[in-house]
Order: structure tokens, then sequence, then C-alpha cells
């Protein structure tokens, strides 16, 4: 059985199907009993050498918590399982309308400094970025559960899309605060 | 060995006696130490029954005085008595000179890098003017318990970036202490709240300390406290309301020159008074008279308040960031708890209590619950409490980059991101025939490098020359539970590598705390000899049961006869050598036994995950109840 910390995959380590719906309560009570077990905590008195160990796995085991919880790291992990690597691929086209809707929004997001309340403004943006992901996530699962990889690798990107608004949405909000305090 | 042990809990407690381990808070402006006992978690007085050691260090004509003694002498001997040391860790040079605007102290650069500050003694370096401090806590400790320190927990604000906490760990080195971690000081907060109050939810702790603030949002669950986010600003603190006040009392008398720095430590220490004061009265009284400056006057709460509003400011713009990047709301957040001494002031806490919408926790001491808090884990992690369930799960504050070509940062590992980790990243040459890269590792949130802070440079040399973009350098960055980095690279066609400890530039290299080490022990080697050799021999003794207890569980199973027999050859070796009394070989010896042991600790590492995986839950493997 495939169960060493080190070299299993992430959906094993963490005991949960290899799927991209996930039981995200699950996962955050096998982490919690993974890292019972290996913590560096637990390996204060212990040799260098299972030091060294205990900082691998816990290491890894911090790894995969984090991929498995981020929506777009998760998908890619995903398809790196099946063996498609998707950070390489660049080859992905991407429907015009999409492409339409980000530059709409990039430009909205340009001229946000001159709304009448700019934070409420990015609060809206906010939640609509969460409703197409939430969408777009709809759409990777059951692609992926249908093996339509080429399909699921063009949502991935429309992901990173998303994320990377989602991002800039933050960082505005943050400079705005700056401004008002 | 604790590996072999984890399955036998039962075993592990033998009963040896109690290993003191203390609890840290090294602060800016006070320090504390404390300790667990009889299963309370209590800080330790002076002889005079004084828990905090005001964190003042005076190079003095005949000897070194720390605290309280150190403290009188801050307005006569300012240029010799260094205070608020902690601003100073980790720092460069430059940095210094934009803290020092009401610095009084003269720095010479010296060969390391290393900024020192001129005093009478000679030139010292912030590590070594902590290490006093911690040295006199340690001394506190010993003759309070009557016994030597088997190694300390000491805290650290979480915003600390890896200099920081680098020099931190040197100062501990410095002083004798084995550092058994490195503690964010909101964690070791929560951890003295959470172990009272049994709680579970999403908990704030806000941190004003002297010199600087943190907020951390941690989920708290079945003991385990886990970090979700942390924030603020290492160089924001209670001294800075102290400076505003000072400043605002030269105002209001209208003086112009440039004070000097026996005025300015009068100023502080009579603005200090004021702020405590109006933590119960509405105003106070100010009267100064020196040579320099005659003004009498009146500090309202009002005033104050003016004031220190945009500072405080500050830290909810820092705690609104914090919320965001743990993804929670502050409707979620079940309790905030107040730390450090400025979460006395009044303003404060209204504060923090508006933004949170929630009166905000204050029922143990702020002075004191960091180093409670830091006691309890050193407790457990001192081994005292084999079966708590007690695990702090704790993240990196700053994102770590590297540079790339442009002079951008390029994150390798994001900040909040839980630690232990290690994170590869590849790259490739940008020339033909190119044989060497530069590594340049930075820390910051910024997207140019020299927005960032600078931690260090290495070169990997010597790889076979491709076409520009064909050779493949994997860099990897291994941050350890203490949020400490080593990086290293290697180029994957030839095999070549690099790698470094990152000690920052501005730390001690390990040479220097060797030779400092060396200097101050010179007349106690004696004695240092013969606590080694009792150190080794302790160890050895630990190791041979723990070995024990395991062979006895499932040593038929995991192992073959071969195997069997070259442990038991170690073994003996091992056994053989403690009787003696040289420590090295001792130290060999247990590496030895050790390394044959190395196949065996793995397998039975795996066989424990395995029944954890099976579905057997952690609790009932450690044969415990389940909750």
């Amino acid at each position: 059985m495939a169960t060493d910390i080190l070299t299993c995959n992430f959906f094993e380590l963490f005991d949960v199907p290899v799927a991209y719906e996930l039981d995200f309560d699950q996962v955050q009570q096998r982490y919690r009993d993974l890292q019972k077990i290996v913590h560096p905590d637990k390996f204060v008195n212990a040799s260098d050498q299972d030091k060294r160990l205990s900082m691998q796995q816990t290491s890894r085991i911090n790894e995969a918590f984090n991929t498995l919880r981020q929506p777009v790291d998760r998908a890619i992990y995903l398809l790196k399982l099946k063996g498609v690597d998707t950070v390489q691929e660049n080859s992905t086209t991407m429907d015009a309308a999409f492409l339409m809707e980000q530059i709409e929004m990039r430009e909205a997001l340009s001229e946000i400094h001159s709304a009448e309340d700019p934070l409420a403004e990015l609060d809206r943006f906010s939640a609509q970025i969460k409703t197409s992901m939430q969408g777009l996530m709809q759409n990777f699962s059951e692609c992926y559960a249908q093996e339509k990889l080429e399909k699921a690798q063009e949502l991935i990107k429309k992901m990173q899309f998303m994320q990377k608004a989602g991002k800039e949405v933050d960082e505005l909000s943050a400079k705005i605060e700056d401004e008002l305090y | 060995m604790a590996l072999l042990q984890i399955s036998e809990p039962g075993q592990t407690a033998e009963p040896h006696q109690r290993r003191l381990a203390v609890g840290i808070d090294l602060g800016t402006t006070n320090s504390l130490v404390a300790t667990v006992r009889s299963a309370e978690a209590l800080t330790l007085a002076d002889e005079s029954g004084r828990h905090l050691l005001p964190s003042v260090v005076r190079y003095g004509v005949d000897a070194i005085e720390v605290g309280e003694a150190a403290i009188e002498h801050a307005v006569n001997d300012p240029s010799n008595t260094i205070v608020s040391v902690k601003r100073l860790m980790g720092r460069a040079a430059e940095d210094l000179i934009s803290l020092g605007k009401s610095s009084p102290y003269t720095f010479s650069t010296s060969e390391s890098s290393v900024p020192k500050i001129h005093t009478r003694s000679g030139d010292v370096s912030a590590v070594e003017v902590s290490a006093e401090i911690l040295k006199t806590l340690k001394a506190r400790a010993e003759a309070t318990l009557g016994d030597e320190l088997i190694g300390a927990v000491i805290t650290v604000p979480a915003y600390f970036d890896d200099a920081q906490r680098q020099a931190t760990k040197d100062a501990a080195r410095l002083a004798g202490l084995n550092v058994l971690r490195l503690l964010n000081e909101p964690t070791a907060a929560a951890v003295a709240y959470g172990l009272d109050s049994g709680q579970e939810g999403i908990i704030a702790i806000y941190d004003l300390g002297g010199g600087t603030f943190d907020i951390s949002i941690l989920r708290l669950r079945q003991g385990v406290f886990e970090v979700l986010a942390t924030g603020g600003d290492s160089a924001l603190g209670g001294d800075d309301f102290d400076h505003a006040i000072a400043e605002w009392i030269l105002l209001q008398a209208g003086y112009e020159a440039v004070p000097g720095a026996s005025l300015v430590r009068l100023l502080i220490r009579e603005a200090r008074s004021a702020k405590e004061q109006l933590a119960t009265t509405e105003s106070v009284d100010i009267a100064i008279e020196t040579d320099d400056l005659k003004w009498q006057g009146t500090l309202t709460q009002l005033q104050m308040r003016e004031l220190i509003e945009p500072l405080i400011n500050k830290t909810i713009m820092a705690c609104r960031r914090a919320l965001r990047d743990a993804d929670v709301t502050a409707e979620e957040v079940l309790e905030v708890v107040m730390v450090g001494g400025s979460t006395r002031t009044q303003v404060v806490r209204e504060k923090v209590g508006g933004f949170f919408k929630r009166e905000p926790l204050v029922s143990i001491d702020p002075d004191k619950v960091v180093a409670v808090g830091a006691a309890l884990q050193a407790d457990v992690l001192a081994g005292n409490k084999p079966d708590d369930e007690m695990l702090l799960l704790d993240v990196i504050p700053l994102s770590l980059a590297i540079e790339t070509m442009g002079g951008l940062a390029e994150k390798i590992v994001y900040r909040n991101t839980p630690i232990p980790v290690a994170k590869a990243q590849e790259f490739t040459t940008y020339k033909d025939g190119q044989t060497a890269m530069a590594v340049h590792v930075v820390q910051g949130e910024r997207e140019l490098v020299d927005d960032c802070r600078s931690l260090a440079r290495f070169e990997l040399r010597g790889f076979p020359p491709h076409v520009a973009g064909a050779a493949r350098i994997r860099v990897t960055y291994q941050v350890d539970a203490d949020g400490l980095l080593t990086v290293s690279a290697r180029e994957l066609t030839s095999g070549v590598e690099a790698s470094v400890d990152v000690k920052p530039s501005y730390g001690l290299t390990d040479s220097e705390i060797e030779t400092m080490l060396r200097d101050s022990m010179d007349h106690a080697s004696d004695d240092m000899h013969l606590r080694m050799l009792r150190e080794q021999q302790v160890e050895a003794e630990r190791v041979v049961e723990a070995l024990d207890a395991a062979l006895q569980t499932d040593g038929e199973q995991l192992l073959s006869a071969t195997e069997r027999s070259n442990i038991d050859q170690a073994r003996q070796q091992l056994v053989e050598v403690s009787a003696g009394d040289d420590s090295d070989a001792i130290k060999t010896a247990i590496k030895q036994l050790e390394g044959a042991c190395e196949d065996y600790v793995a397998r039975r590492m795996n066989s424990n995950i395995r029944n954890a995986m099976q579905g057997h839950s952690v609790d009932e493997y450690a044969g415990k109840d389940q909750e």
C-alpha cells in the first residue's frame, strides 16, 4: 500500500477520493491527525536524523494541504496526476467572450479610484469574482470526472484569470484602505 | 529517538525526573521567564520579587548591569546604556540610521557588517546585548528552580523576518541556552488563554508591545492551534506613543534646537509615565525641569488620543488585512485576546473592541501572557507531557522570494504558508555557455528586490555550459519549524549543487559565535567538559532505552536477522563507550547506532502512518481515549 508520506499522492495522503470535489472538513481533520504524528515539535529531543525526517514529512503534508485547499492548485495537481502539465502547456486557446469580459473588468478596476464608494464597489467585484469562480470550479469538476481533459485545461486557465483578478481586487482594497487611514 | 518511542507512550513516561524547561519572552521594554510548576505556568521573580526584567543593559565601568540596575543610568549615561535593543535585532547599519532619530548610540560598522554600538567596554552587537538579558533570566531560572535548564522556548514577534529570528536564536546560543523552539508571541498568548478556557473556534490575537505590533488569526480545534494568517509591523509599538508625546511636549514648550540624548531620555520617561497614568485618569500634569528646558503643562486623555490615534489606525489596518488573508470576517472571530503592555492604553482597547465588535479579553496580565504560553509549550517540548494533545501549527509571516532578471522578486514561498515547508522552483540560464548562476534570496511582499529584505546571496558554479535556456537549475527553499530558511540550488543535468543556511548578512557568523562562546567560557572549560560528557551520557541512555522498548514491540516483525545483529552491535558499542569519559566518542557511537537504525525508524514511521491511514484514530493508536 502506497502510504509513505513522501511518495504517495496528496489525495491518498489525506485519505480522500481522487476527485475535484473535496470533503474539506475531512481534509482538515486528517491534517491535524497527521501533524500530531509527524510535526517537528514531537521530535525536539530526537536525533538529527529523526528531526530531518520529521521536517521532510511535515513539509510534504503542508504542501499537500496547501495544494488541496486552493481551487486552482488542486485542479492543476489533478491534471498532473493524469500526466498533463498545465504549467508548461501554453497552447490552450481561450474563448473570445471570456477574454472580452476580462478586459472589461480590468478597465472597470483601473477606474475604481474615481468611484463614489470605491471600497463598496470593490466588494461587489469581489463577490462577482467568487460567483464566477464557483461556476468554473463546478465545470471543472464535471469535465474532470468525464475525462474531458482538454476542456479541463481551458477551465484552469480561466480560473487562473479569475484568481489573478481576485488578487488585484484585494490589493486595490488594501491600497485604498492605506489611503483612508 | 522519539520516532522509536511514538507507539509506546506509556513507556516514554519513565519516571526520570522532570526536565526543566522555561519560556522566555524577550521583549522590547521588559523581558520575563516562566516555567510550569505543579501543572501551573508561572513567571519567576528576582530576589526582590520583581517579575519584569527591564530590557536594559548598561556597560558600566567595572561591570555589565541588566534590568533595574541599568535603567537608572538611562538618563545620565545614555551612550553606554542600551534600551529597546530588540528594535536593532537583525538590522543592517542603514536600517539603524533611519531608526535612529532619537538614538543616543554611536554605531560603528564592523568587518562582519553587523552594526555595533560603541560603548566604554568596546563595540557590542544587538545580539550580544540581548544575550546579556537572556543570561540574566537564565540565571534567575536556575537559581529559583535549583537545577540546570535543558532548554528554553523563546518568543519572537510573529512578524519578525528571517534575519531577526536568526539574530534571536544567536543571542540565545550566546547566552548558553538550548533553544527548543522559537515561538511566535501571539501563538504563545493563544496557548496561555486556550488551555484555560478550552474553547474552539477562530481567535484573534492583538499584540502591541513596546516596539512591535503583531496580529494573528488562529483556529483552535482539538488541542491544535492553527495559525491562519499573521501580520503586523516589526517597528511599531508603545515606544512610538512615548515618542509622539515627547515630541508634543517639545512643541508645546517651543523648544526648537535638536534635543540632546539625555533630554530625549528624560522626556520619554516623562511621556511614558504620563501615558501610564492616563490609563486610569482623565488628565495628568507634567513638569520638566532641566538646564535645557523648563516647562509644565497638562496632557488630557483627549489630547493623547489625538496624538496616538494615527498609530493605532495603522494597527487596525493590519487587522483588516490579516482577516482577509485568513479568509474570515470580523463577525466570525470568537475572541480577541489583548497582549502587550501597550494594550493597557484605553484608546487601544476601545479601537480594537470597536473593530472586532466585541469586548477584548484581558483576564491574563498582558505583560505576562506571552511568557506563560511559552512556558506551557516548553514543558510539552521538553517531553514532560508525552500524552499532551497540544500542537502549534505556525505560518511564515513574509513571503520568501528569489531575484530574477530585471531586479524582480519572484515569490517561492508565499506568506501565511504553514511551516515547515519546502518549495522548489526551476530556473534556467539566459546566456549561451553560462556555467554559473547567482542566487539572491529576499523576503517581503513587494515586487522589486530593492524593496524587499535581502537575506543571502550565493553562487552555483561549475555546471557544464549549455545554450541559453537549456540548463535546468532547481532552487529549493526549506523553512524549518522555527521559521528559519535554508536554500539550496542544483543544476539538474549535471548534478552540481550549492546550498546555504540563510545566515543573514546582519547576524553573526558561526565562527563569530564560536569565538564569543569560547572567550566567555575559557575559564569554565573544565566544567564545560564535564557537562558535555554528562549530556552525552544521558542522551546515550535515552537512545538505548527507546531502542530497547521499540525492539521489544516490533523488532521481530520489522527487522531481518542481519539488520538486527547490526543494530545490536552498534547498541553494544554505545553502551561500552558511555561508561568511559570521552564525550566525542559517545556522540559518534550515538550517531552510528542511529545510522544502523535508519531503515528501522523509517519502517516504524510508515507503519504508524499506515495505521493512522487505515482509519484508526491517532488517539487510539497512542493508547488514549478518543475525543
